[in-house]
């Protein structure tokens, strides 16, 4: 048998090799990510710059006509307004927290423990995420209506409370806001929660009930500890689009009453309607630093084992 | 294979076709083109267009839906995708023309002769450094809409014996709430009498609350909220009047004469009223008909009269309108071209048979989809279309006039026009000042607008100031 020679030898560290086989390997790849990527560029990369570079110009309509320095920046820090929406944007995160981040949780436990119509409970508790976000807002400001004659008032009434203003009582809006919110998220994020639980193995929970673990011990020593990545990840999800509050505000309250309401991203929103833009950009951008910081900080905070790692 | 080749060479025909087979008239798109299921509407549009192209064939009337509103005309603007011709309100064209989004129509104007024949008022409102930007459709001046049903049977009105409602005493008085004090007492009665209702709607949302607590404010003897003063403008929102118009807002609402509800705005008046869950409200003579058409409001059921004085002097009515406004990337044939269609439209002060057509077309449309055809504030100041559209208006009017009359007669020499800088933002300012004083029973009207007075003059008229 013959062997057959290559005919050229090739040199494995030339550039041309190198480019060939890097094309070779990886072309395909990229040609799948092309328009992917177009539509990224075009989309998302493309007009956050912009916003950036619009919230250090002069405007003029959408066209930045002068640099400005930090001159819109100032003026927003400067602006009430802007101070509200800020303690205001974390009064909705803190109630988010308190009425929106736990309930899932329950709802995920609840519904793993539940034996019979699990599929109708699970529909039921999706149910409300189905529901256009807008439309939820709408329905429910018709419910929070502060008149006498209104549903939840006349509730109230019945069973002898005294009529509330709801969304018109200042002290109310927020966490009636975030009510509406869990209402409509809860049971997408409970579903998440759902399919952790149902990755724990059995067999932990025969060794903690032989180790005389009762029902607050299983749920403490097993079920936490494995669900605790999730609660993370959705902790970080839950505080970004708690600052990304928008929609909801603006048709239910107009961030009103007197400000009450209105968010960070409501005040940019404004600023766009003033024919603002160069402000209502610097909004945007201060809100992109502050979850960017926000969430540094957490995952600092919540990953110590890496920290310690890296100190070694 | 010879089908394919049959596919393939009709579609290369077609994209021929679609490539060489160009217009070259010059198209006029037309932004308040009514939405396709107005088809009584769009009927009408249709019969202007094929009126307007068979006299100018070199145009080409393009159907455009728009609906202005200031977060939307930034995009549309930016995009150069701004129909030729569209309207706005009376409030929006300086913001308009300093963000360089509609174009000077001066030249075009006087080439047709309508120039002089506008409203004077309306023209100052629709020019800048003695340009103008705009031609008027039609005016509004705000008023005091009843539910006469319901203020008959508080006993505030009469019946004739022909089972219409009687107005005015004896003596010609009004029956009718004419002050401030009078809505309140009617009010009263209206809460005691008729379970879950309010007398009157208090806007405070989305701007409305401001437009319309600025006429509230000057009826309570507040001259202006802007003053120009040394050559600065100030701003005057925590005027006396206007305290104490915020005062009577306070007191309605600690006596339950009013909602608490802080969100209320423009589309809420006829909700309330046509639900009959409020017997007054204020609003604009242009948007009379919404009752009617949104919740069947019986024609037959409602007045109209001039708004009411809080100090027993003031009286005045805001007076606005809806202009149209041509798009800066508009060419000046456009521009012409729209400006002809308007008269296509019976929106032109020209009286020729053209013109007085398409005005009867317009009133019978109106008519066919039941709407209440009312006198209407004029845009034209010039005598000749004066004596013919208001001929024409009698022949189609179709409500009780005795009940619109006072407004009618009074609104010349009560009308007052809008403020005249960032008038929405100061809107909104005083909305947040109604807001508070509804839900918090504590608040005080002179410090609520105190701040909103130091905001003003900071976000908004320092930049004019500088």
């Amino acid at each position: 048998m013959e062997n057959s020679l290559p005919s050229k030898i090739i040199d494995r560290t030339s550039s041309s090799y190198k480019i060939k086989k890097f094309l070779r390997k990886n072309l395909g790849g990229w040609l799948i990510m092309l328009p992917g990527l177009a539509l990224f560029t075009f989309f998302v990369w493309k007009p956050l710059f912009q916003n950036i570079i619009l919230s250090f110009s002069h405007t003029m309509g959408m066209k930045a006509v002068g640099f400005a320095g930090f001159e819109n920046y100032k003026s927003v820090f400067q602006d009430v307004f802007f101070i509200d929406a800020l303690v205001n944007t974390f009064k909705y995160l803190f109630w988010s927290i308190i009425i929106g981040f736990f309930i899932p949780i329950i709802l995920g436990i609840l519904l793993s423990e539940v034996v019979h119509f699990r599929g109708f409970f699970r529909l039921g508790i999706y149910f409300p995420s189905i529901v256009s976000g807008m439309a939820v807002a709408i329905m429910w400001s018709y419910l929070f209506d502060p008149n006498p004659g209104a549903v939840l008032n006349q509730l109230l009434a019945r069973l002898g409370f005294k009529y509330s203003g709801f969304l018109s009582n200042p002290k109310l809006t927020i966490p009636l806001i975030i009510l509406t919110m869990t209402w409509r998220g809860a049971g997408a994020t409970a579903l998440i929660y759902l399919s952790s639980l149902q990755n724990i193995s059995n067999s932990q929970y025969e060794a903690a009930r032989i180790d005389g673990a009762n029902w607050f011990n299983r749920l403490r020593f097993v079920t936490f500890p494995h669900l605790m990545p999730t609660i993370k990840l959705l902790f970080i999800l839950q505080v970004i689009s708690v600052f990304q509050v928008f929609y909801e505000p603006m048709v239910m309250t107009g961030g009103g009453p007197n400000g009450a309401s209105v968010s960070l991203l409501l005040l940019s929103y404004n600023y766009y309607q003033q024919m603002e833009l160069s402000k209502s950009a610097a909004v945007a951008v201060i809100l992109s630093l502050i979850i960017i910081v926000l969430t540094v900080i957490y995952l600092r905070l919540s990953n110590p084992n890496k920290r310690e790692a890296k100190n070694v | 294979m010879r089908k394919l080749l049959v596919i393939i060479l009709l579609v290369a025909c077609g994209l021929l076709s679609a490539c060489g087979g160009g217009d070259d008239r010059i198209k006029v798109s037309i932004g308040m083109w009514p939405e396709e299921i107005l088809t009584k509407d769009v009927e009408m549009f249709r019969s202007w267009e094929e009126n307007f192209e068979k006299d100018y064939p070199q145009y080409d009337i393009v159907p455009d839906h728009y609906t202005y509103s200031p977060d939307t005309v930034i995009a549309k603007a930016t995009a150069n995708q701004l129909p030729v011709v569209f309207q706005t309100y009376f409030t929006e064209p300086k913001k308009l023309i300093a963000n360089g989004f509609i174009r000077d129509i001066t030249a075009e104007l006087q080439e047709l002769g309508w120039y002089d024949k506008m409203d004077p008022m309306m023209r100052e409102t629709l020019s800048a450094d003695g340009k103008i930007y705009g031609v008027p459709r039609d005016g509004y001046g705000l008023g005091l809409f009843l539910n006469l049903e319901m203020l008959y049977d508080v006993g505030v009105i009469e019946k004739n014996s022909d089972g219409t409602y009687r107005l005015h005493d004896d003596s010609g008085n009004p029956l009718y709430p004419t002050t401030f004090d009078d809505i309140r007492r009617v009010s009263e009665l209206i809460v005691e009498n008729i379970d879950y209702t309010y007398g009157i709607v208090i806007l405070s949302a989305n701007k409305n609350g401001g437009w319309q607590f600025s006429n509230m404010a000057w009826n309570f003897g507040c001259k202006n909220l802007q003053v120009y003063r040394d050559g600065k403008w100030e701003a005057n929102l925590n005027d006396p009047g206007a305290v104490r118009a915020l005062e009577w807002i306070q007191t309605m609402r600690q006596e339950e004469l009013i909602s608490s509800d802080a969100s209320l705005s423009y589309n809420d008046w006829y909700l309330k009223i046509g639900s009959k869950q409020v017997a007054m409200a204020f609003c604009g003579s242009d948007a009379l008909s919404l009752p009617v058409t949104n919740y069947n409001f019986p024609l037959d059921q409602f007045a109209f009269v001039p708004m009411p004085t809080g100090d027993g002097e003031s009286r005045y009515s805001l007076y606005g309108g809806t202009p149209y406004v041509f798009s800066a990337n508009a060419t000046d044939e456009q521009v012409k071209g729209a400006l002809l269609f308007l008269k296509y439209m019976g929106r032109s002060p020209e009286v020729d048979d053209i013109s007085v057509d398409a005005m009867e077309l317009g009133f019978k449309t109106a008519q066919e989809k039941g709407m209440p055809i009312l006198p209407t504030i004029k845009a034209w100041a010039d005598p000749d279309y004066l004596e013919v559209a208001n001929e024409l208006e009698e022949k189609y009017i179709n409500v009780n006039m005795d009940y619109f009359k006072d407004f009618f007669d009074t609104i010349n020499e009560m009308k007052k026009p809008e403020e005249p800088n960032y008038c929405q933002d100061m809107y909104a300012l005083l909305d947040n000042a109604i807001q508070s004083i509804l839900s918090n029973p504590n608040a005080v009207a002179q410090s609520e607008l105190t701040t909103a007075n130091a905001q003003f003059q900071k976000n908004f008229l320092s930049k004019i100031n500088k």
